[in-house]
């Protein structure tokens, strides 16, 4: 798998605080990658200077091999598309209209919609379950069916890369299993996934990498179950966690204390 | 209804009331001529019958030097802080945003008295409207600057700063008119409460220029508001360059601001009222709100000020105190929505 998306020793200050330190590591095309920590360790600020949303101090992250810096807006929006759980845009846009913003990178403001914008806009309202609410309003909807919303957006953007921050935040366990089946379906396509995922068994049962940030530094990069097993994991959260293998799960149950 | 059709109705609706509002305002006043007549003197004008209308000379000279300049003029300004009401509202992500209430308002007629002062407004070309402009700029700056330095901005602390920011730029106007030597309660008056008495077509040419390239200008840029609508973050994931799309809004916006200001005084609420009774009912996005509120302000100066020059014959109401007992409650009303929502 070749790499898309890679972080070389970033160090980024938010005000004059350093919340990101020496932070390396790397995402390949297609892969699953969850970043997991507590609270405050950093991981909204990271998925943001991935997607060169914040200024770095030191290091670089590096797009295709090329550093972030080089990249021109728009043609970087066209390749990493960021979804955050806590996005408030007007209520009244219906789920259309806001999946079609997705299509700012390639529209800019002048140019209409084209045949393409068009295929972009409804694949992204299939794929997420929601083409049947395409003309509610955004305000009218769950808050998992306003989750699904901007990753529709987010995949309208056609992305190679999809950044998530929390996308599982207020959703209830159906909606997240229907939320994490997509972003699978979306992966075969060769799109690099990397999300921010508090529960800790939700990201070993999806990701095929964890990625363990504390104190904004990484503390652990390795497979899932490997991250559970290190004991900078049970330290970082302050819990004890114990793994009971079950005969028809690729993965352990997990118990935290 | 859905969405498409009662957009579609509502601006069926706006663009049969606006010209039967302009009608009734040349029609309408101290000296009133038949609609009939005005409706064929315009249509005269534009070259199709006779040029006279039947109004006869006095009724003609009242027509074409008074009631219509102002009655153009009073759509222009309605029309444009309206759409500036539209594009705060994007801009600061608030729909409560409105030019008088974020200072865009008392900075422009700041700018403008300061122009008067100077003897500038008297000597050189657009010196009114620009120096209104910038006086809109400056207030506009201050709020985003100030409403921004603790980080998220709130409704509350929004309202709070545009406030602070209004009184400051009032008090300029109040202690520059006092202290000139022109000093009359009217020229105060006007300046703090609006009017178009005796406003013709110099004043019509000068505000227009202004206005009809800053609205342009926001209807050309109706999909930047829409992604800034969006917020910061997403706004910015989306490739835009927020900070100078943002800045070009305010200058746009306290463009029209200043232009309608140096040629009305102030005239509150018009934003306020226009773009938010309007988003539920033809939607959020800028291509479909910006030229549906310019039809709602146009529709609600013209009324309002053919109310300022009919409600009592024997002296003129204040323009701007009339859209403020209108938009006052509105304000309000909408403030307590606003805050259950959140």
């Amino acid at each position: 798998m070749s790499i898309v998306l890679e972080a070389d020793e970033l160090r980024v200050y938010r005000g004059r605080v350093c919340v990101l330190a020496d932070v390396s590591f790397a995402l390949h095309a297609g892969e699953a990658l969850a970043l997991v920590g507590p609270n405050a360790a950093g991981k909204s600020t990271l998925v943001r200077a991935l997607a060169g949303l914040l200024p770095v101090a030191h290091g670089a992250v590096r797009l295709q091999g090329r550093c972030l810096a080089g990249w021109a807006r728009d043609a970087l929006a066209r390749t990493v598309a960021l979804v955050t759980s806590e996005e408030e845009g007007p209520t009244l846009l219906t789920v259309r209209e806001r999946v079609v913003l997705g299509r700012y990178p390639h529209r800019g403001p002048f140019r209409r919609m084209g045949a393409d914008d068009d295929a972009a806009v409804a694949q992204a309202l299939e794929e997420t379950g929601i083409a049947a609410l395409a003309d509610r309003q955004i305000g009218r909807l769950s808050a998992g069916e306003r989750q699904l919303a901007a990753l529709a957006r987010g995949l309208a953007q056609q992305p190679r890369v999809l950044l998530l921050d929390e996308p599982a935040a207020h959703l209830d366990i159906g909606h997240q299993l229907r939320l994490f089946r997509v972003l699978d379906a979306i992966r075969s396509r060769g799109v690099a996934v990397l999300a921010v995922i508090h529960d800790l068994q939700r990201a070993v049962d999806w990701a095929e990498r964890i990625v363990l940030l504390v104190h904004g530094r990484i503390a652990a990069d390795a497979a899932p179950d490997q991250v559970l097993a290190d004991p900078a994991c049970a330290e970082a959260f302050g819990v004890s966690v114990s793994a009971h293998p079950a005969a028809d799960r690729t993965h352990p149950f997990y118990a935290f204390e | 209804m859905n969405e498409p059709r009662c957009r579609a109705w509502t601006i069926a609706a706006l663009l049969i009331a606006l010209p039967a509002a302009l009608l009734i305002a040349c029609a309408v006043g101290t000296v009133p001529l038949p609609a009939a007549g005005v409706l064929r003197a315009l249509a005269g004008a534009a070259g199709l019958g006779a040029p006279d209308g039947g109004l006869g000379d006095v009724g003609q000279t009242i027509l074409w030097n008074v009631r219509l300049p102002r009655v153009i003029l009073a759509a222009l300004v309605g029309g444009g802080l309206a759409v500036v009401g539209a594009a705060l509202q994007s801009v600061f992500r608030n729909p409560m945003a409105d030019s008088g209430l974020l200072g865009v308002g008392p900075g422009a007629a700041l700018g403008a008295v300061l122009a008067v002062h100077l003897g500038w407004a008297a000597r050189v070309f657009l010196a009114l409207p620009l120096s209104a402009f910038v006086g809109a700029m400056v207030a506009t700056l201050a709020v985003y600057g100030l409403s921004r330095l603790a980080g998220r901005t709130t409704l509350s602390g929004l309202l709070l700063t545009g406030l602070a920011v209004s009184a400051l730029a009032s008090a300029g106007t109040s202690i520059l008119l006092v202290a000139s030597d022109e000093f009359r309660v009217k020229a105060v008056l006007f300046w703090l409460a609006g009017g178009l008495e005796g406003r013709g077509w110099a004043h019509v040419e000068s505000a227009a220029v202004l206005i009809v390239l800053g609205v342009l200008t926001l209807m050309a840029l109706s999909r930047v508001l829409d992604v800034l609508a969006l917020g910061e973050t997403e706004a910015q994931a989306l490739g835009l360059p927020v900070t100078v799309a943002r800045l070009g809004i305010l200058a746009a916006a306290a463009a029209i601001a200043g232009a309608a200001t140096a040629a009305a005084g102030s005239v509150p609420f018009v934003g306020l009222i226009a773009a938010h009774a309007l988003r539920p009912l033809v939607g959020p996005r800028g291509r479909h709100l910006l030229p549906a509120t310019f039809l709602a302000g146009a529709l609600l100066v013209v009324l309002a000020d053919l109310g300022a020059r009919t409600l009592d014959l024997r002296i003129e109401l204040p323009l701007g105190s009339l859209t403020s007992v209108v938009g006052a409650p509105y304000f309000l009303l909408a403030l307590r929505g606003a805050r259950e929502r959140e």
